[in-house]
């Protein structure tokens, strides 16, 4: 048996039952890691002192008897999170050598569980992008056919979760960047309410989108993550005070009675025909186990898109504001004065599509275009949120693709930033309405490439749809990644 | 959008451009906003006072001081320091 493959619940039975110590699960990783990610790219640090530091820690609490769900459980993080004393690179030049001198709260989480951190996941430069291939260090393949992207933003940490690498992986989500991924390499991610998980610590791209969550073999282990990382944090005046459930509450409840939202234009042009099929075909199953399927429409969605760029590339225009390359990041060598530094430091730190991102943030909140690009976008997501609020007063979920397509070759779209942006449609609404969504696997291509579906839920209630994705998840037949 | 726009859009953003990035820039940056420019053909306003309805905002801390991070370990992450962040000469 190859350990590695096992889910976390698994796991835990193992190492509690002491017929596998957390060494031996640790060693099994980063020997996989060693044979493998040379290939697939999705580490951009691996972390195997620590690791070993950690796994031994984790074996005494779990020889006292004591272990919580999560310890010995080797896990990856997403390299948009920082790591006290571990470098977070954000993918970016601009912060090839940082390294924080403080944990983000969800890691003070895990830790406080002895979990065992394996490393850092690539992802693409300030989580901006859908391939993972803006990474300024790893361009991560796909571990289903390493010519093809993993998506992205989080798309070392699907890829690592798709290959075996980690036993589960934290991820972050602004417009997608967790649920794409998760499809495109054939695993599932969460992406919980905004406000459910702490972003303290979570290097800031758009500040009212940015949601971490989890990436794991099935929906059941993203909700043991869930579990572990959620609540409200001192730090952050946007996580919730409100308690938070047991997320695996609902599992092996019927899903019998369920209304579930098919709002047709997720379904229409622009979506390749295998992956409506595939989505269709999961929702006849629903419907087979007693749900009831509630035709619906989302008139604003043709807009998304723009609503969601604007906004988010206006915020991370702010954020970014920050990297003067003096206090922390890239400086360069050449400059003067105080403003020739600032902008030779940022011009060498950043990417190109980061520097597109700030541009379009500055065009749409300069004098003269506010009202028409960043207002107007304002207003849009007023609008999206009404309609989901209208959805949601006759149904349980929505289910959607995840994305229009399956996951493209690591040379296809990558010049052409506004088809890229395009490819975000089915994803950006949930970010922007700030509610939870999980992505799981429903199908293949023709070339046996995954296809994911995503379960939208209302505010604060992933339970259901954790519940509805692990229903699916129980009868059907995965294809694993060969790498 | 023309190279004048990307020029000033680039300063806000205290961004370099060589002309041949600029040109590039100007080319990416008209697609980008033909697909932004879809938004003008719905007609519709934002309303400040139904914004974040729902989304929970947990209210701002009480402001007491507390300990900050030690000065040494911040300073590790600066490039050029001497026990403190080192800018070029700003007054003469």
């Amino acid at each position: 048996m190859d350990i590695t493959s096992l889910k976390i619940r698994d796991m835990r039975t193992m190492l509690d039952k002491k017929e596998i110590s957390a060494k031996e699960l640790t060693d099994a990783y980063l020997a996989r890691i060693n044979d493998i990610d040379g290939k697939l790219e999705s580490y951009i640090t691996v972390t195997a002192d620590v690791a070993h530091a950690a796994a031994e820690k984790a074996q005494k609490v779990i020889d006292s008897g004591e272990a919580s769900a999560l310890t010995g459980i080797p896990l990856a993080v997403k390299d948009n999170i920082c790591t006290d004393g571990i470098k977070t690179t954000c993918a970016s030049k601009m912060l090839e050598d940082f390294v924080p001198p403080y944990n983000a709260t969800v890691m003070e989480k895990l830790n406080a569980q002895d979990i065992v951190m394996l490393g850092k996941t690539s992802m693409d430069e300030f989580a901006m992008g859908g391939s993972t291939q803006t990474s300024a260090f790893k361009k991560t393949k796909n571990p289903y056919d390493l010519g093809r992207v993993p998506g992205g933003s989080s798309g070392g940490s699907a890829a690592a979760v798709g290959a075996s690498l980690c036993a589960a992986a934290l991820g972050s989500d602004t417009g997608g960047s967790i649920r794409q991924p998760s499809s495109f390499c054939g695993v599932t991610g969460l992406k919980p309410t905004y406000g459910r998980v702490s972003r303290y610590g979570l290097v800031a791209f758009a500040s009212s989108l940015d949601q971490i969550g989890s990436i794991a073999k099935d929906a059941h282990d993203c909700a043991v993550i869930l579990n572990a990382v959620s609540g409200y944090d001192y730090h952050d005046g946007t996580s919730a005070k409100k308690d938070v459930p047991d997320f695996t509450a609902k599992i092996g409840q019927s899903i019998s009675g369920m209304k579930i939202a098919v709002p047709k234009e997720f379904y229409a042009e622009g979506i390749d025909t295998d992956v409506r099929e595939a989505v269709m075909k999961a929702a006849k199953w629903y419907e087979s186990q007693g749900a009831v399927l509630v035709d619906c429409s989302m008139p604003s969605l043709k807009y998304a898109v723009a609503a969601y760029y604007l906004i988010a590339s206006a915020e991370a225009s702010s954020n970014l504001s920050r990297y003067d390359g003096i206090k922390y990041g890239h400086r360069s060598e050449k400059g003067d004065s105080y403003n020739d530094l600032i902008c030779n430091s940022r011009s060498e730190g950043f990417g190109d599509e980061v520097k597109r991102r700030i541009l379009l943030g500055n065009y749409a909140l300069s004098s003269g275009y506010y009202d028409a690009y960043y207002g107007k976008a304002m207003a849009l997501k007023q609008r999206i949120r009404e309609e989901y609020d209208s959805i949601f007063n006759n149904c349980d979920i929505i289910l959607t693709p995840t994305a229009p397509t399956v996951a493209y070759g690591v040379n296809e779209n990558i010049s052409d930033p506004a088809k890229m942006y395009q490819a975000d449609i089915c994803t950006v609404t949930v970010n922007i309405a700030s509610l939870p969504a999980i992505s799981t696997p429903c199908g293949y291509d023709k070339k046996g490439m995954p296809i994911g579906m995503s379960i939208i839920g209302k505010h604060w209630d992933e339970a259901t749809i954790i519940q509805a994705a692990d229903a699916y998840e129980k009868q059907f037949e995965r294809v694993p990644a060969v790498i | 959008m023309d190279l004048e726009m990307v020029r000033y859009l680039s300063k806000l953003g205290k961004l370099n451009f060589t002309d041949d990035e600029l040109k590039k820039a100007a080319d990416d940056m008209t697609s980008i906003i033909e697909i932004m420019d879809t938004i003008k053909e719905i007609d519709i306003v934002y309303e400040p006072i139904k914004d974040n309805h729902n989304v929970y905002l947990s209210g701002l801390r009480k402001d007491e001081p507390m300990d900050s991070f030690p000065t040494e370990k911040i300073l590790k992450n600066a490039v050029n320091s001497e026990n403190c962040f080192v800018v070029p000469k700003v007054v003469e």
